[in-house]
């Protein structure tokens, strides 16, 4: 593998007594799908907000396209070019759809401090956001308010909102959840599109999904990577059968 | 429709007619109006786009307030600007003290962000009286406006001009501010900041930006009040003033641009009107406080969201019905309260105790020109029967409300046939 985008070493949380990352080795290639999967509570999201900077790891290192990003704040590191989703849907509830992706996408644009240009007068910044709005099947849904949505639809939005600032990584934080088969394989199909050129760390549950997309996927059981490789050595591991997958992939 | 511009030069032209329709009395309050409401607006930056619940604004009004007296005392008295620009000294300093206080306040949010302001706040006004040569003492510091550019400022129609154009040029601004891309993400910030970090944003600057820019336009407000009253005092820093800004912005309400405009003039003319009438003003501010809240969260300028969507929906007509029921029933449940809280009033203050008790009988209540017996079943019978007919009226008007929304709605339901149905039908 060339040089890899992101590597976690001995990477180590814990809550007080509790230990829920126990010591974390992951390489991530430039160009690489990963999967990460494994039971409740596996520590799955717990990764997830180490690396994005949602939460400071007790031990290791996170470097990221060559630099140590543990414990910098999530700002610093997303402009690094690490964009996230997150589980539990977090988008900005009472703004129009439209307006929520034009946030993620008016950071790319420097934009912050602008207090002497008028946001509607941006042909670039509508037309981007347009783009987004399409990509992810939501331009009929524009001018709705983001909160009143259906959850598939409010998912949809926060994957369009990951994607807005072109990052180099996209983390994905069960993206399908509560999606609908058509929706989940034009999702699958949508992260597919998006990732070339990138790289991807994916956190889902549904294991068609997982395998199709993956390049490599890795387990992870009580804060530890029990295995990692291509799917087919997933599939074909015994350990991982016993730990998580149970009858269901043997089948 | 009426064009929104036209109705928006309606009524700027009715501003700038003001000083020739009212008489002199009435200019002056109409300033404090215009003050109040430039005022609120400036907080509502704050609490209505951002999200970010200030107790403290009075600190910030106050310091423009100061600035803009030791501007005019300035070089022997001449002043560091001309008069009309004196303002400008309150924008600065409300900037710079509410970039320093801002800093300090947007490092938490929520109820502990609201508490720093109060701190912050409580601690000037604390402090104020002892620095007798920032804030003069508890005499405070007076000034003199001095003519400037041809115009003397020594009457009050020019200075209603000088805070009239103040107040909508920097309305004007704070608008504008909506439509930049700040603007947009302080409603990100109000919404979710966490999610505004994980897009790359740094939300503690961008909370210092929106806190010291609302600062700034209190600043302003602060300026003209002593360009107005020629003094400032540290009764400014007062708590009562950061509770009153609180109050007029929800009262108007927080979700429309223009509320706090509303909900402050609409304050600020009551106060003066009624202060003269009535000691109890502070008790009928808290009052309406909580019916608004109780019964209109979205303050005032939801009740005009509401009726314009009422008349779009079941036409002017209707719209007129309800607003007549609501109100005469408003106006009745005012009046019936009022004339209990000024009986009641006047049975509690201490004049009227030494009365009863060099008297055998209890001594009849003057009010509204007539005597007012506190023994006889009658005197409490006037307001508790306005107050009851008020309530029906607005029971009514609520249920013609709902009766109007729900055939409308079932209208709307016959006419829709679903596609497939059509050419059957």
């Amino acid at each position: 593998m060339s040089d890899p985008i992101l590597s976690l070493r001995g990477l180590r949380k814990s809550f007080g007594p509790a230990d829920i990352i126990r010591g974390i080795d992951l390489d991530l290639g430039a160009h690489e799908r990963h999967a990460l999967i494994g039971p409740n509570g596996a520590g799955k999201s717990t990764v997830f907000h180490l690396v994005s900077g949602n939460l400071k790891p007790t031990a290791g290192s996170i470097v990221f396209d060559g630099r140590r990003i543990d414990g910098k704040a999530p700002q610093d590191i997303n402009r690094l070019g690490l964009s996230r989703s997150f589980q539990i849907t977090n988008i900005f509830p009472k703004l129009t759809v439209f307006e929520n992706i034009r946030l993620a996408v008016m950071r790319t644009h420097g934009l912050q401090y602008c207090l002497w240009r008028f946001v509607d007068r941006n042909v670039r910044l509508r037309e981007q956001t347009e783009q987004l709005l399409a990509r992810v099947r939501l331009e009929g849904r524009a001018h709705a308010i983001a909160g009143e949505m259906s959850y598939s639809e409010q998912r949809s939005l926060e994957i369009a909102m990951t994607l807005a600032a072109d990052p180099k990584l996209i983390l994905l934080d069960e993206p399908m959840a509560g999606m609908s088969k058509e929706e989940t394989a034009y999702t699958s199909e949508l992260i597919r599109e998006v990732t070339l050129g990138r790289a991807l760390l994916i956190v889902e549950h549904d294991m068609e999904v997982v395998f199709s997309l993956s390049d490599r996927i890795s387990v992870l059981v009580y804060g530890q990577v029990i295995a990692s490789g291509t799917p087919e050595e997933i599939r074909g591991n015994a350990a991982v059968k016993e730990a998580y997958l149970g009858e269901e992939v043997a089948a | 429709m009426i064009p929104r511009f036209l109705l928006l030069a309606a009524a700027v032209a009715l501003l700038a007619a003001l000083p020739f329709l009212l008489p002199q009395g009435l200019v002056n309050a109409a300033i404090q109006m215009l003050i109040a409401a430039l005022f609120a607006s400036a907080y509502n930056l704050l609490c209505g786009q951002a999200g970010m619940l200030s107790f403290g604004h009075a600190a910030y009004f106050g310091v423009g307030a100061f600035a803009t007296v030791h501007a005019m005392n300035a070089l022997g008295g001449a002043g560091l600007l001309p008069t009309p620009l004196m303002p400008l000294a309150g924008a600065i300093a409300g900037l710079g003290f509410g970039a320093v206080a801002g800093w300090f306040a947007t490092q938490r949010t929520g109820t502990y962000f609201a508490m720093i302001t109060l701190a912050i706040a409580e601690l000037l006004h604390a402090l104020a009286p002892h620095l007798k040569g920032l804030f003069g003492g508890e005499a405070g510091i007076s000034s003199m406006r001095m003519p400037s550019l041809g115009l003397g400022f020594g009457s009050t129609t020019q200075v209603y001009y000088l805070t009239l154009a103040w107040v909508l040029a920097s309305l004007g601004l704070l608008f504008l501010f909506t439509r930049t891309p700040v603007g947009r993400l302080t409603l990100g910030l109000r919404e979710n900041s966490h999610r505004l970090r994980f897009l790359g944003y740094d939300v503690h600057r961008l909370g210092v930006l929106v806190f010291s820019i609302s600062a700034m336009f209190s600043g302003v407000a602060g300026g003209l009040q002593v360009v107005s009253n020629e003094a400032a005092n540290y009764v400014l820093f007062d708590p009562g003033l950061s509770a009153a800004v609180v109050l007029n912005t929800y009262i108007g309400g927080v979700k429309v641009f223009l509320g706090p405009v509303l909900g402050a003039s609409l304050m600020t003319f009551f106060g003066y009107a009624v202060s003269d009438l009535t000691r109890s003003w502070l008790l009928y501010q808290g009052v309406v406080f909580v019916l608004v809240m109780l019964f209109m969260p979205a303050g005032l300028a939801g009740l005009f969201t509401a009726a314009g969507a009422l008349a779009r929906r079941c036409g002017a007509l209707a719209l007129a019905q309800v607003l007549i029921l609501g109100f005469a029933g408003a106006l009745l449940v005012g009046a019936g309260g009022a004339l209990l809280v000024e009986i009641l009033q006047r049975l509690f203050s201490q004049d009227y105790r030494a009365l009863a008790g060099a008297a055998a009988t209890l001594p009849p209540v003057q009010l509204l020109g007539r005597s007012w017996q506190p023994a006889a079943l009658a005197t409490w019978m006037v307001p508790a029967a306005l107050a009851g007919v008020g309530a029906g009226l607005l029971y009514a008007a609520r249920r013609r409300r709902s009766t109007l929304e729900a055939r409308s709605e079932q209208a709307a339901a016959a006419a829709w046939v679903p596609a497939g149905t059509r050419s059957a039908a």
